[in-house]
């Protein structure tokens, strides 16, 4: 029995309840089902557990693909009385056909192609990371161009002294360049953040039980949207205040050079 | 017969940019000790020189001997030469992100792998020498503009430069300021530091340097002690310049 009609709740409750008007006795019945029946709040933990491992797994290499991509382009850009060197061209026009490619289809139509066409995960631990890539994937090229706009905007004058006291290109961008972009394209890359957690959504189409997922299962275990989808809401909601949040703690923390 | 070492030879300098050439065959020897003076109108290619001699412009054509390698091969590692040849901008640029110990001891902590309290304490006392001990913990935005550029100044001297690089060191400066810094600098060449300033202080110039070299159209139009080039101009376009500048 994976069901109880408002009459068998009704039965089991304490008498104070009875006392309640119908429309909050009828929230308290959809509530009871969505989240206590059958422990069905371990349901959204479990989704909750996946939807989190996917985001940071794709944020993590989103940021990394997008800062390489970002450091071709700009690198690529930063030749302007000369031709840059061959490899470098090479470089940069795999970067703008990447970014074309995947800014360009929707992300639902790519999580189709590598569930069904590419990768084809067979176990949920290969859904899961078939959900990571294709996400990181697409999170990257948005990086990209967030990370671009990040390092353009550092003048050419702090690598240029950095340079000429020794430091290689890599060394120039990890401790002076990189350091001064990030605190630049932090409210952009907030921005993405939030997207890319909300995005997760779309992994139900590979069958992968994220918390929306559960709340469809849910949904079509009891026949009621209200309850399950306004707290799938009220969940992602909260985690991205929690986002939100921590990101205005690390920015305040990276502004204290400027006071 | 000099027992000067050569430190820096120019052969054939040139710089384009696309189709303007900002440098057209520049020639010279810079010794060690020597404290080199570049003036010039705007547009002579003053800067370019400067920057082309620690490769920040990679020239078009010729080259530049540093200790005798020639840094223009494109086999030459050019960030070992770098460490070598100090460098100060006209906008400071010091790392707004880092305070003014970290911008001294980043340097020699990361590319010269110099331990964290060695690099420490020789900052310091860089930072003594150009009377800013007391701001080692404070970020550039607190500093004002001379400060900054002692700062600047005493970041380059970190790496014991063999040679150090001005452009346009004051030109940025209010004019309360230019003081401060010119002291640093001559107390720098009183010390037989070897530096090419590239500067409108006319006034450093002739007290300071030991050599002058005048740019126009990008070429060493003349050259000479300062008292010859100040006291008595050969060129019109020398003579014109100075009447302006003077």
């Amino acid at each position: 029995m994976n069901f109880v009609t408002f009459e068998m709740w009704l039965e089991g409750v304490p008498d104070w309840i009875l006392a309640l008007p119908d429309w909050l006795q009828n929230f308290m019945y959809q509530f009871y089902q969505t989240f206590i029946f059958e422990q069905r709040y371990m349901l959204f933990l479990n989704g909750l557990k996946i939807t989190a491992i996917v985001t940071v797994g794709a944020l993590a290499m989103g940021i990394v693909l997008g800062l390489i991509v970002a450091i071709i382009r700009t690198s690529n850009d930063s030749f302007v009385s000369r031709k840059p060197p061959f490899i470098l061209r090479i470089f940069n026009a795999i970067c703008k056909i990447y970014l074309t490619v995947i800014r360009g289809t929707p992300m639902m139509v790519q999580l189709l192609i590598m569930g069904f066409v590419i990768m084809v995960p067979k176990t949920e631990t290969e859904i899961i990371v078939c959900a990571i890539v294709t996400l990181g994937i697409n999170s990257g090229a948005y990086v990209a161009e967030i990370a671009r706009s990040g390092l353009m905007s550092i003048d050419a004058g702090q690598s240029e002294a950095a340079r000429s006291l020794g430091l290689s290109y890599f060394k120039t961008m990890w401790y002076v360049v990189i350091p001064q972009a990030i605190k630049n394209i932090l409210p952009a890359l907030g921005n993405e953040m939030i997207t890319l957690l909300k995005d997760t959504s779309l992994v139900s189409v590979i069958a992968l039980r994220d918390v929306t997922k559960q709340a469809q299962n849910i949904v079509s275990k009891t026949y009621q949207a209200y309850v399950p989808y306004i707290s799938l809401a009220a969940i992602y909601l909260a985690i991205v205040m929690l986002l939100t949040w921590l990101l205005s703690l690390l920015e305040r923390r990276l502004r204290k050079s400027d006071r | 017969m000099t027992d000067k070492q050569v430190l820096i030879k120019v052969e054939g300098l040139q710089k384009d940019f696309g189709e303007k050439k900002v440098l057209q065959g520049i020639d010279i020897e810079i010794d060690q000790g020597d404290v080199v003076v570049v003036i010039g109108p705007s547009g002579s290619g003053k800067s370019t020189f400067l920057r082309t001699l620690n490769l920040l412009e990679v020239p078009t054509g010729g080259r530049i001997f540093f200790e005798g390698v020639d840094i223009t091969d494109k086999t030459v590692d050019i960030n070992l030469h770098r460490r070598k040849m100090g460098m100060v901008f006209q906008q400071f640029n010091l790392f707004p992100h880092m305070t003014v110990l970290g911008n001294m001891t980043l340097s020699p902590i990361k590319v010269l792998k110099m331990p964290k309290a060695e690099a420490e304490k020789k900052a310091l006392s860089l930072l003594a020498r150009v009377g800013l001990a007391d701001r080692a913990e404070s970020y550039p935005g607190q500093l004002s503009g001379g400060q900054k550029q002692r700062v600047a100044i005493a970041r380059a001297l970190c790496m014991d430069p063999d040679v150090l690089l001005f452009d346009e060191p004051t030109s940025a400066l209010d004019p309360e300021m230019v003081g401060e810094v010119l002291d640093v600098m001559k107390q720098l060449a009183a010390n037989h530091t070897t530096m090419v300033v590239v500067t409108h202080e006319m006034g450093f110039a002739r007290e300071v340097g030991n050599r002058v070299l005048f740019m126009d159209e990008g070429k060493i139009a003349e050259e000479g002690a300062p008292t010859d080039i100040f006291g008595n101009p050969q060129s019109d376009r020398l003579k014109e310049f100075l009447s302006k500048v003077l």
